[in-house]
Formats: structure tokens, C-alpha cells, sequence
């Protein structure tokens, strides 16, 4: 556990001495904030519209679940844009430029350091969450009616973080099975695109394919969290998905061992 | 302390490692030497349990590398022949980061640290990114991270290699001063450095040993090492 903590404090510090974690932060937040500010402003035009011609339906008219709810769930594709970026040097950058070296030859083993590199990009994945926050803080210190709904915000954020850590082990897999941060960010991109594509495919279908696509697509996952309703399903798929991935990780550097 | 018999190293169909036997005593300073491409970077691999070998066995401080690999890697030093170091850590904190996983904390982190740095003479560089050191400063922080937590053996591949006349002076009389209490594996392809620090010399060459002697012997005769190495290696 030690180990993996060193490990950890290590990454930490190479993600923000190096401009990844910076870069990775910008670039959601330019993206996220452009989303944001588009669904903020089809909200405030349904409202004008409903107040000339509708004003009994201003009532239903949420803020949370039309702005936030659908922010979060926008985001979640963002983040399989950013998460390849961000995990792909975890292990393959450390092969290549033979630090991997140092690991191989110190006490420490395969499970410390997937762990400790794991628990590092988390940390990083949770300071994005804390940028997605700030919308909803902002909203809530100059909104003059209405208010956020502060839970349904929290389990839309957690559901982004689990969906974010679930992506991540993914990535730190296919980062252990080459010396190639391209190849690595290109392997964790297509799989991570095509849990979210698998969604779309749902579309053209009924019934039990239709279902099962659903279940296969880590988009649709996050719904549930974005209205406040935490199931376990929902649970247990992204749980799946960070313990398949730290597994073969894993089982990749148990591998390399004996090559 | 060592104890290496019938090791074997295949990568696919080459083979890099053909069945080699050696032991080296504690106290001693083997030199291993061999052409570019013999097996020393390989065999040396596999001492520090970097490596997994395809048969053979190899032990150190009393512990197979292969059944007890974490026991033997907590009482190897190793300075690979490009020392691993993280471009994007500071000297202090890459040290810092090299103990911890040696199992040093505290107090004892801190004096390690301060030994070794005072060691191979980096106290200048401890804030510096790695990425801007020179090759020097790189061999040594290397060095440096192999020296940390005083492990009984230490296994150096090429460890003045990019130092300049005086620095190499320095980690030579380091290694002897060293070498008084524990035991050092040293590769090299400077010879006259074999016949100032080492005590013992093994060659090999295309994977098997064709020389395992006392410098002495290697060199009675009036005959130099490197004509030794010459005709041992020529074939």
C-alpha cells in the first residue's frame, strides 16, 4: 500500500509538472463551458416564450433538470475525448523512456503500481469534476428566481466521475500494452467510442436488442444520475468496466514480467 | 552472495544467454566484461530480478531471484545502462521517490538521501528537472538511486559511461570505498578501470563464459587485459 501510495504522489506530480493535466482541464472547460452557456441559452428562450404565450407551463419549467441534467450528460462525451489523453502515458511512457526500469528492479509489485497509477488519474478526473461545479455555483450566486437542485447535481457528478474512473481503467490497459502513447490514446479512444456508439445502434432496434445495446452503452448509464436517481444497475455496469480494466492491466504487467 | 548456474536467456529464437555459471563472494568486486551484444546487460538484468531467465538459477543474499524476487530486489542496488530516470521529476523528488519504494521513510529517507547525494556529489543539481541535466548529472542521480538505502550488492551497468576524467576518478574511488562491505557487479568496457577497482574479472562472449579468474591471473604473463580480451574474444 505504500508503494502505492509513492507510486501515486509520483504520478501526481508529473501530471502537474508536465502540461497534460493542465491542457486536459483547459480543454474541458472551454468545451464544457461552450455546452453549458448553449443549454442556458435555450432555457432562457423557452422561458421568454412560455411567459408571453404559456405562463401556467413556467411552473414546470426546471432549471436543473433542462440545464444541468443534459450539461452532464454532454460532458460525460466529452470525457471520451479527454480521458485517452490523459491516461495514455501512465505506463507506455515510462517503458518507452526506461524509467520502467526502475520499477522492474525495486521491490515493488504489479498491483502497486497499477493501483498508485490508477488512484493518480483519478485525481485528476476528480479536479474535473470540481470545474464542472463551478456552473452550477455560478447559477445558484446570480439566478434571481428558482433554485439548484443540489442533490440531483451531486449524483449527475458522480455519475461523470464513476462513467470518467470506468474510461480511465480502460485507458491504463491499453497504456500497459505498448511503448506508443499515440497507439495507446488511439486503442483507449476507438473502445471508449464505441461504448458510446453502441447507444446510437439502440435506436434502430426493439425489444431485447434494443435493451441490450442500452445496457452495452456507457452514455445511457449516466442518465439515470443526471435525474437524481441512483441505480444499481447503473452502479454495477461502471464497476464492472474499472474492475475488468485494472484487472487486465494487471495481468498485462504480470506478463511483462515473465517475457 | 551471488550464485548463478546454468542460466539461460532466449528472447524468441536468439539466444542471449547460453548457460552460464558464476558465484561471486561477498566483499568482492567482480568485473564483468564482454564485447557489445555478449549477455552482460542481459545476465545483469536477471541478477536484479528485472528480468525473468528461460531456465537456470540464479541466487543472491540467499534468495532465488525467481521464487523470492522481491526479497533480492530489496538488497540490490542496480544502475541500468541508461539510468531510469523520470524526465519530469526534480532531482530531490525522483531520489525521494526511489526510496520510498526501497522501503525507506522518515528519518531514514532523509539520511539516505542526504548520504547518497553527498555520495556522488549532485547536491548542486537536487532541484533541477532530470530532463535538463547533463549526461554526467544523469549517471550520477542514477547512481545515486542505486546507492540508496546501503543494499549489500550492487550491480552497475557501465557506471562511468558520459562522466568526464575527473568524475570518473570519483565514482571509482566511490565504488572501492564501497566495495569494502559489500559486494559489486560492474560492467564496463574500460578496461584499465577493471584493473583499478575490481578483484575478480569474468568475460563472456556470444553468451558463455570464456574467462573467470583473479585479475592476477589474467594479467601474468606480462600479457595486459587487453590483449586477453583481445584473444578471448576474437574468435
Amino acid at each position: 500500500m505504500r508503494n502505492a501510495i509513492a507510486i501515486f504522489l509520483k504520478e501526481v506530480r508529473i501530471y502537474f509538472t508536465t502540461p497534460v493535466a493542465y491542457v486536459a482541464f483547459t480543454v474541458f472547460t472551454i468545451v464544457s463551458s461552450f455546452l453549458f452557456l448553449r443549454l442556458l441559452g435555450s432555457f432562457q428562450r423557452n422561458v421568454l416564450l412560455h411567459t408571453q404565450r404559456n405562463p401556467g407551463l413556467l411552473k414546470y419549467m426546471n432549471f436543473t433538470d433542462q440545464v444541468l441534467g443534459p450539461l452532464i450528460h454532454n460532458i460525460a462525451v466529452v470525457l471520451v475525448f479527454i480521458v485517452p489523453f490523459i491516461s495514455m502515458r501512465l505506463i507506455a511512457e515510462e517503458r518507452r523512456s526506461g524509467s520502467y526500469e526502475l520499477l522492474m528492479s525495486n521491490p515493488v509489485t504489479p498491483a502497486q503500481i497499477t493501483f498508485g497509477k490508477y488512484l493518480s488519474a483519478l485525481l485528476v478526473l476528480a479536479t474535473m469534476m470540481l470545474l464542472v461545479l463551478v456552473y452550477p455555483l455560478l447559477v445558484s450566486a446570480y439566478a434571481e428566481v428558482g433554485h439548484v437542485a443540489w442533490e440531483t447535481v451531486l449524483s449527475g457528478l458522480l455519475g461523470l466521475f464513476l462513467m470518467g474512473a470506468a474510461f480511465v481503467a480502460i485507458g491504463l490497459f491499453f497504456s500497459a500494452v505498448t511503448r506508443s502513447q499515440i497507439v495507446a490514446a488511439a486503442l483507449t479512444f476507438c473502445t471508449l467510442l464505441m461504448l458510446w456508439m453502441v447507444g446510437w445502434a439502440a435506436v434502430d432496434n426493439t425489444g431485447l436488442t434494443r435493451e441490450v445495446l442500452n445496457g452495452l452503452s456507457a452514455i445511457e448509464h449516466i442518465r439515470n444520475f443526471t435525474v437524481g436517481r441512483l441505480d444499481l444497475r447503473d452502479l454495477v455496469y461502471y464497476a464492472s468496466w474499472m474492475v475488468f480494466g485494472l484487472f487486465l492491466t494487471h495481468r498485462a504487467l504480470e506478463a511483462q514480467r515473465w517475457r | 552472495m551471488i550464485e548463478v548456474r546454468e542460466l539461460e536467456k532466449r528472447y524468441h529464437k536468439l539466444v542471449a544467454v547460453a548457460g552460464i555459471s558464476f558465484k561471486v563472494d561477498r566483499g568482492e568486486v567482480l568485473g564483468f566484461l564482454g564485447p557489445n551484444g555478449a549477455g552482460k546487460t542481459t545476465t545483469m538484468r536477471i541478477l536484479t530480478g528485472a528480468l525473468p531467465a528461460t531456465s537456470g538459477r540464479v541466487e543472491v543474499a540467499g534468495f532465488n531471484v525467481f521464487d523470492r524476487p522481491l526479497e533480492v530486489k530489496r538488497r540490490v542496488g542496480y544502475l541500468p545502462e541508461t539510468p531510469p530516470l523520470y524526465n519530469d521529476l526534480d532531482t530531490l523528488g525522483y531520489l525521494r521517490f526511489a526510496g520510498r519504494i526501497k522501503g525507506l521513510r522518515g528519518r531514514r529517507l532523509r539520511a539516505a538521501l542526504q548520504r547518497s547525494i553527498d555520495a556522488c556529489g549532485i547536491g548542486e543539481v537536487t532541484g533541477r528537472l532530470l530532463g535538463n541535466l547533463s549526461k554526467g548529472f544523469r549517471q550520477r542521480v542514477g547512481l545515486a538511486q542505486a546507492l540508496l538505502g546501503e543494499p549489500e550488492v550492487l550491480v552497475l551497468d557501465e557506471p562511468t559511461i558520459g562522466l568526464d576524467p575527473n568524475q570518473i576518478q570519483e565514482i571509482r574511488r566511490l565504488i572501492h570505498e564501497l566495495a569494502a562491505d559489500r559486494t559489486v557487479v560492474l560492467s564496463t568496457h574500460i578496461l584499465p578501470e577493471v584493473v583499478q577497482i575490481c578483484s575478480r574479472v569474468v568475460i563472456i562472449h556470444r553468451g558463455r563464459i570464456v574467462a573467470d579468474d583473479s585479475l592476477q591471473n589474467l594479467t601474468s604473463d606480462s600479457r595486459s587485459l587487453e590483449q586477453t580480451f583481445h584473444d578471448l574474444t576474437q574468435q
